[in-house]
C-alpha cells in the first residue's frame, strides 16, 4: 500500500501493519509510529495513519493514553509528595495534581496554608480514585491535573472499569446517567468510573463547598437493585471493551436495554455467546 | 498476595456488595462460582510433563487472568556420592515473571516466589504423595523430579492456579523406562582369536553371557540404559494423588471462592486448603494455611474445611475430565489426524 496525495484526500481512514510501506519518504516527512528505509516511510505500529500536510504519522490501536489539554481523565493516586500528588492516569507517566490545582473546604477562593500542606492525606491518599482535567503539560511532558470544579473529586459509590483507551470518543459530556440509576465517568484514559446515581442537587451541595462529602471515603447507602445494575452496566463495559467497540452514551443505554430484555442474570453476560449476541444487536441498532 | 492500591470507597464498596442478600460480585459471579479454567499439556516439548493454566481470560483477548505455566524434568542423581535419594525426589520452585506484580520491587519479588515456592514444595514433594516409579537402581541412582512453576499474569487466585497447574504437569509427566546393566569381564580363554578387540560373542559356543546381558537383572547392576530413545516412557506413578488447592476468602458471615485481585486485597481472611483425592481412598488434607489479620474460632474452621473439600472436589473432578479429554487430544486424535492423512 503505497500511497500518494490523492489517497489521503479521500480522507478515509487507513489501517496500518508494523512494518508495512506507507509512501515515498521523498513526497513525505516521518512522524511518530515510523520510520524510514530505503526510502520509504513504514509503519512501525498497528494503527491508523494521520497525515498533515507533508508529515506522516501512525496512531497506534493498542497505546498508552496519550493526553490533550481539557480532556477528563479518572485516575488513581500513587504518592503523595511535597505539595503535589502523583495519579497513574494510565498515561506513559504519572500525572501530577497540584495542591493549588484542588479545591479546598472553605471556600473556593481560600488561600493554601502551610497547614494543608501537612494534612494531604485527608484530601486524597495512595490508592484514591478522583476524576480531574487535564490543565496543562510541564516541560517533560507530564500531565498537570486539576480538580476546580464541583464535578471533580474523589469518587465513591462504586467500581472501576478499564478499557483501551482509544475506546473513549471525546463527547459532549463524559458524565453519563443511565435510566437504571447508574452514573458513568467515561475518562479518556480508558477508566471508567460506573457508581450510583447522585441527584443533581446532593452533587453540588449548597453554596458552600461540602468539604466533608467532596473528601469522604464512605460510601452512601446502596440498595441491592443498584448494585445489580453496576455490575450489570460493568459487565457490559467490559464486553464492548473485549470486543473493541468503541463507547458512546446511546450505545451503553442500548447495550443495557438489550442486556435487560433477554432477563438473564448478571452473570449470564460472562457468557462469550451472550457477549457475541450483545455486540451484533447493539451493533444492528445504531 | 498481590498488594493492588485500592481506594478505601472501593474496597467498603466491595465488602458490602459481597455481604449483602443476595451477595453480589464485581462481575456478577455467585460466590462460589470460578471464573473460566484454560488448561493445556504438553506445551513444553523439551519438558517430561507441562501444562499451562489460564484463570478469567478476557474473551477475545490475548491477555487477562491469572496466567501460569508448569512444567516437569526429570535428572538422574547419584545416590551414593551425590544429592540424590534412594526412590527418587521432587523439588519444586516457582518463579514469577516481574510483568506479574509490577508494583513490587525485586526483593519484594524474590519474597513472593519464595513463599509460594515453600507452600508448593512441602505440599508436593509430602512422602505420602511420593511416587514409586523413579528410583532406577536401588542405591545407586534415582530421578531428580524439578517441577518449576512460572508466574506470568496474577489476577488474583494464583495459589489455586499453581496447584491446578502443578498437578497437571505432574499427571502429563512420563518417566523414560530404564534398564539395569552391568559389566562382566570375559572369560579367560574365550575369543582369543580376537585379540583386543571386543566382538559380540554372544552366538559362540561355551561363552555365556554376552557383557551387556540384563535378563538376570542383579542386584549387583552398575549402570542402566534406555532400551528405547524415542520412547516416552510410562506416566509418573500416583497420578490420582496430587493434591488440589482451594482458596476460601472469609468475610465474617459466610465465605467465597476465587476472589480477583481487588477482592483479594479488600478480604480480612484467606484459608488455603490442599486436598488429596487418592481412588479408592477417603480424601486427605495436605496442607492448611490461614493468612491475614481477620480473626476465626475453630468450630468455624472446622465447618470451612468439610465445605472446602467439598468444593475441593467439584474442582478435582472438573480437572480430571479435562486431563484426561487433553489426554485424548494429544494422543488418539492426534494418532487418527495424523493416520488419515
Amino acid at each position: 500500500m503505497v500511497l500518494d496525495d490523492e489517497d489521503f484526500a479521500e480522507g478515509t481512514q487507513k489501517l496500518t501493519c508494523p512494518g508495512e510501506p506507507i509512501t515515498s519518504s521523498h513526497a513525505f516527512m516521518r512522524g511518530h509510529g515510523t520510520y524510514v528505509d530505503n526510502e520509504e516511510v513504514i509503519a512501525s505500529v498497528a494503527g491508523t495513519i494521520e497525515r498533515v500536510n507533508k508529515l506522516i504519522s501512525v496512531r497506534a490501536i493498542r497505546a498508552r493514553y496519550s493526553p490533550e489539554v481539557g480532556d477528563l481523565v479518572v485516575g488513581r493516586i500513587t504518592e503523595v509528595q511535597p505539595r503535589r500528588w502523583k495519579v497513574d492516569a494510565n498515561s506513559r507517566q504519572d500525572a501530577v495534581l497540584m495542591l493549588s490545582s484542588v479545591n479546598l473546604p472553605g471556600g473556593v477562593q481560600r488561600r493554601k496554608l502551610e497547614s494543608d500542606e501537612l494534612q494531604m492525606r485527608t484530601f486524597f491518599e495512595e490508592g484514591d480514585l478522583l476524576v480531574a482535567e487535564v490543565q496543562a503539560f510541564f516541560a517533560d511532558g507530564v500531565m498537570s491535573l486539576h480538580t476546580r470544579s464541583l464535578r471533580y473529586g474523589k469518587l465513591r459509590n462504586g467500581q472501576l472499569i478499564t478499557v483501551p483507551p482509544a475506546l473513549i470518543r471525546r463527547l459532549k459530556s463524559h458524565f453519563i446517567t443511565l435510566p437504571c440509576g447508574v452514573d458513568l465517568i467515561l475518562g479518556l484514559n480508558g477508566y471508567i468510573w460506573v457508581s450510583k446515581h447522585l441527584k443533581q442537587n446532593e452533587q453540588e451541595g449548597e453554596d458552600a463547598f461540602d468539604a466533608e462529602a467532596v473528601y469522604s471515603n464512605r460510601n452512601d447507602d446502596i440498595d441491592d437493585a443498584t448494585r445489580a445494575a453496576i455490575s450489570r452496566v460493568s459487565n457490559i463495559i467490559r464486553i464492548l471493551g473485549a470486543h473493541f467497540v468503541p463507547l458512546t452514551d446511546t450505545l451503553l443505554l442500548d447495550a443495557y436495554e438489550w442486556a435487560v430484555e433477554q432477563e438473564g442474570g448478571v452473570k449470564d453476560l460472562l457468557n462469550s455467546d451472550i457477549g457475541d449476541a450483545l455486540v451484533s444487536a447493539v451493533a444492528a441498532r445504531s | 498476595m498481590a498488594s493492588v492500591s485500592l481506594s478505601k470507597a472501593e474496597k467498603s464498596f466491595i465488602q458490602t456488595s459481597l455481604q449483602a442478600t443476595p451477595p453480589l460480585r464485581a462481575d456478577g459471579r455467585a460466590l462460589l462460582d470460578y471464573r473460566t479454567v484454560l488448561l493445556e499439556t504438553g506445551v513444553a516439548s523439551q519438558a517430561n510433563g507441562s501444562a499451562k493454566l489460564n484463570v478469567g481470560k478476557a474473551p477475545l483477548e490475548g491477555g487477562g487472568g491469572t496466567e501460569v505455566l508448569a512444567a516437569t524434568k526429570l535428572e538422574v542423581e547419584d545416590v551414593e556420592n551425590g544429592d540424590g535419594l534412594d526412590g527418587g525426589r521432587i523439588v519444586c520452585a516457582v518463579t514469577c515473571s516481574p510483568s506479574a506484580y509490577p508494583h513490587l520491587s525485586s526483593n519484594a519479588l524474590d519474597e513472593v516466589q519464595y513463599d509460594l515456592t515453600m507452600i508448593l514444595h512441602q505440599t508436593i514433594s509430602h512422602q505420602t504423595l511420593h511416587p514409586k516409579n523413579l528410583g532406577i537402581l536401588p542405591k545407586k541412582k534415582s530421578w531428580l523430579l524439578n517441577l518449576d512453576v512460572v508466574v506470568f499474569a496474577d489476577a488474583g487466585n494464583v495459589l489455586d492456579a499453581i496447584f491446578m497447574a502443578a498437578r497437571a504437569a505432574l499427571w502429563d509427566t512420563k518417566v523414560p523406562r530404564t534398564r539395569a546393566i552391568q559389566y562382566q569381564a570375559k572369560k579367560a580363554g574365550s575369543g582369543t582369536g580376537s585379540g583386543d578387540m571386543d566382538v559380540d560373542s554372544g552366538n559362540e559356543p561355551g561363552h555365556g553371557l554376552s557383557g551387556f546381558d540384563t535378563r538376570d537383572m542383579a542386584r549387583t547392576a552398575a549402570d542402566f540404559e534406555l532400551p528405547d530413545y524415542w520412547d516416552e516412557g510410562e506416566v509418573l506413578d500416583g497420578r490420582d494423588r496430587w493434591p488440589v488447592c482451594v482458596t476460601l476468602n472469609v468475610l465474617p458471615s459466610h465465605h467465597y471462592l476465587d476472589a480477583t485481585t481487588p477482592e483479594e486485597a479488600s478480604t480480612p481472611l484467606k484459608l488455603h486448603l490442599a486436598f488429596s483425592f487418592p481412588t479408592d481412598q477417603p480424601c486427605h488434607l495436605q496442607a492448611l494455611r490461614l493468612l491475614g489479620p481477620g480473626e476465626l474460632q475453630l468450630p468455624q474452621l472446622k465447618t470451612l474445611i468439610a465445605d472446602g473439600e467439598k468444593y475441593a472436589k467439584e474442582l478435582f473432578t472438573a480437572l480430571e475430565s479435562k486431563l484426561r479429554d487433553e489426554d485424548l487430544r494429544r494422543n488418539v486424535k492426534a494418532r487418527d489426524k495424523f493416520a488419515s492423512r
